[in-house]
């Protein structure tokens, strides 16, 4: 009971910040990123090895921990596996060897889709977690995105809070008088699920009267003009300057250049 | 600011699954009037006044406000004079600060940033929660989110004032702090409560709801010491 509790507090804590540039700084930033990493040619993986100096730098700059970011992209995997895991098996041309072991395209492109999958949810993770989602979605607001979408998020995040809020009332109570029991049929979940569905609903009604009791028209309103400071200027001007650098010089084959030497 | 009247004229409303909420309701509340609306679990209380800023709209009868027949069409409008202050201030308080919360409704209302500032900074005083504009809603105790909740509506400066159980789940301190706060807005009050007590000391007039009708209207102390009255209403 207590894992779903401190989860919420955290999930509710994050939400609290303050409406500075740096939000929309790291907004572009990460947009420019996500499409450095895209652009790079899918049977080209070395260059992508390059590019994730961004989440390692920027996790540990953000105090965001690249471990932590790292462990938590690694949930993608099983979803971007499934895109590219026929692959092997469809490009079966060579692309190299190494010894007497042929290494075929589909490989290649494997491992280039996984790395994207990896690295954009990265800088996506460091995005969310150093501004907290609503600060990023009001970023993505003015940075013209339309406000239907970012109404969406918002109540989206919103919902989740309010879901969450009545799972932890329903647990308590069955723990109330479940006295110690540990497991459930699968029927009781389901009911579960269900009251759980009804509960949620009805609040999220409860809160939309509340909004509408107070003007809401379907569009969130902005917040106060974030301010641009001297961070957010250095943050914007010198990760697009890395980025491009990363994303156009061929630093591996530099690399074999120099050993060659 | 006298036309800001609340009237009901045989109001009757039937939920989608048949139940009939309200029964043919017909009141009248003049401006500057503090009215406290009385009344067992499921008397009507609630959807009542749910009808004063078209969040529901009457199955039959009319609701007026102002002068203003209260439709689809006119809601927004209502919504401006008639603040209302729900049960439950955690349905109020969504956005990720007080301040932003508090400042929901007049940037609804397009007004200036400058404006907004002035009157959340204006509405946070009232309350006396002006150091925890920037916190969140879940990091206040109870006494302060429905404080929070109230600021939220004030900041809007309705001309009516509508509060469903304002009074539940506070502690006697912040009881007391809240019939202040009430005791000193100059407009129409009209206040669901259970609180008898509460309704004694803000409200000069009562009317006493019973299975979607209402049963009494007069002056607070008379209905409250009457035991028949009391009684038909179920109260006893």
């Amino acid at each position: 009971m207590a894992s779903i509790e401190q989860r919420y507090i955290s999930l509710s804590a994050r939400k609290v910040n303050s409406a500075q540039g740096k939000e929309q700084a790291m907004l572009i930033v990460t947009l420019l990123y996500l499409v450095a990493v895209l652009s790079v040619p899918l049977y080209s993986p070395q260059k992508l090895i390059w590019l994730a100096a961004y989440p390692i730098i920027a996790s540990e700059m953000e105090g965001c921990g690249f471990r932590r970011i790292f462990l938590k992209s690694l949930l993608i995997i099983p979803l971007v596996a499934l895109i590219g895991i026929f692959n092997p098996f469809i490009d079966t041309e060579t692309a190299f060897r190494i010894g007497n072991v042929a290494v075929n395209r589909g490989w290649v492109s494997f491992i280039s889709i996984l790395l994207r999958g990896l690295l954009s949810l990265q800088a996506i993770l460091i995005l969310v977690e150093s501004s907290g989602i609503i600060d990023t979605i009001n970023a993505l607001r003015k940075l013209g995105c339309p406000s239907v979408l970012t109404t969406q998020l918002h109540l989206t995040c919103r919902y989740i809070s309010v879901v969450m809020e009545e799972v932890i009332v329903m647990k308590r109570a069955r723990a109330a008088r479940g006295y110690g029991r540990k497991s459930y049929p699968l029927s009781m979940w389901g009911r579960f699920i269900g009251q759980l569905l009804i509960r949620s609903m009805q609040r999220a009604t409860d809160i939309h009267r509340a909004m509408l009791a107070r003007g809401f028209d379907g569009s969130l309103p902005l917040g106060t003009t974030m301010r641009w400071n001297s961070s957010a200027w250095i943050w914007l001007i010198v990760w697009t300057a890395l980025i491009a650098c990363l994303r156009f010089i061929d630093f591996s084959s530099l690399v074999v250049q120099f050993l060659h030497k | 600011m006298s036309h800001h009247f609340i009237k009901f004229t045989d109001v009757t409303y039937r939920y989608p699954d048949g139940t009939e909420a309200l029964k043919g309701v017909s009141l009248t509340i003049t401006h500057g009037e503090r009215v406290a609306l009385l009344g067992l679990n499921g008397s009507g209380k609630s959807t009542l006044i749910l009808h004063t800023n078209g969040l529901l709209l009457p199955t039959s009868g009319e609701v007026n406000i102002g002068g203003i027949p209260v439709t689809k069409k006119t809601a927004p409008e209502v919504r401006r004079a008639v603040g209302m202050v729900f049960q439950n201030p955690d349905d109020m308080l969504f956005m990720p600060t007080i301040y932003d919360d508090v400042a929901f409704g007049p940037r609804n209302m397009h007004l200036p940033e400058d404006e907004v500032r002035h009157r959340v900074d204006d509405a946070l005083n009232a309350v006396g929660l002006h150091d925890v504009a920037d916190k969140a809603a879940f990091q206040l105790s109870g006494g302060q989110r429905r404080s929070a909740a109230i600021a939220s509506v004030l900041s809007m400066g309705p001309d009516i004032l509508v509060l469903d159980e304002p009074s539940a789940n506070l502690d006697i301190c912040a009881r007391n702090n809240l019939i202040n706060l009430l005791d000193s807005f100059r407009h129409t009050i009209l206040l669901v409560t259970h609180d008898l007590d509460m309704a004694r000391q803000l409200c000069p007039r009562s009317i006493i709801m019973h299975e979607g009708r209402v049963c009494a209207d007069g002056l607070t102390q008379t209905l409250l010491s009457d035991t028949d009255i009391m009684r038909d209403a179920g109260f006893m």
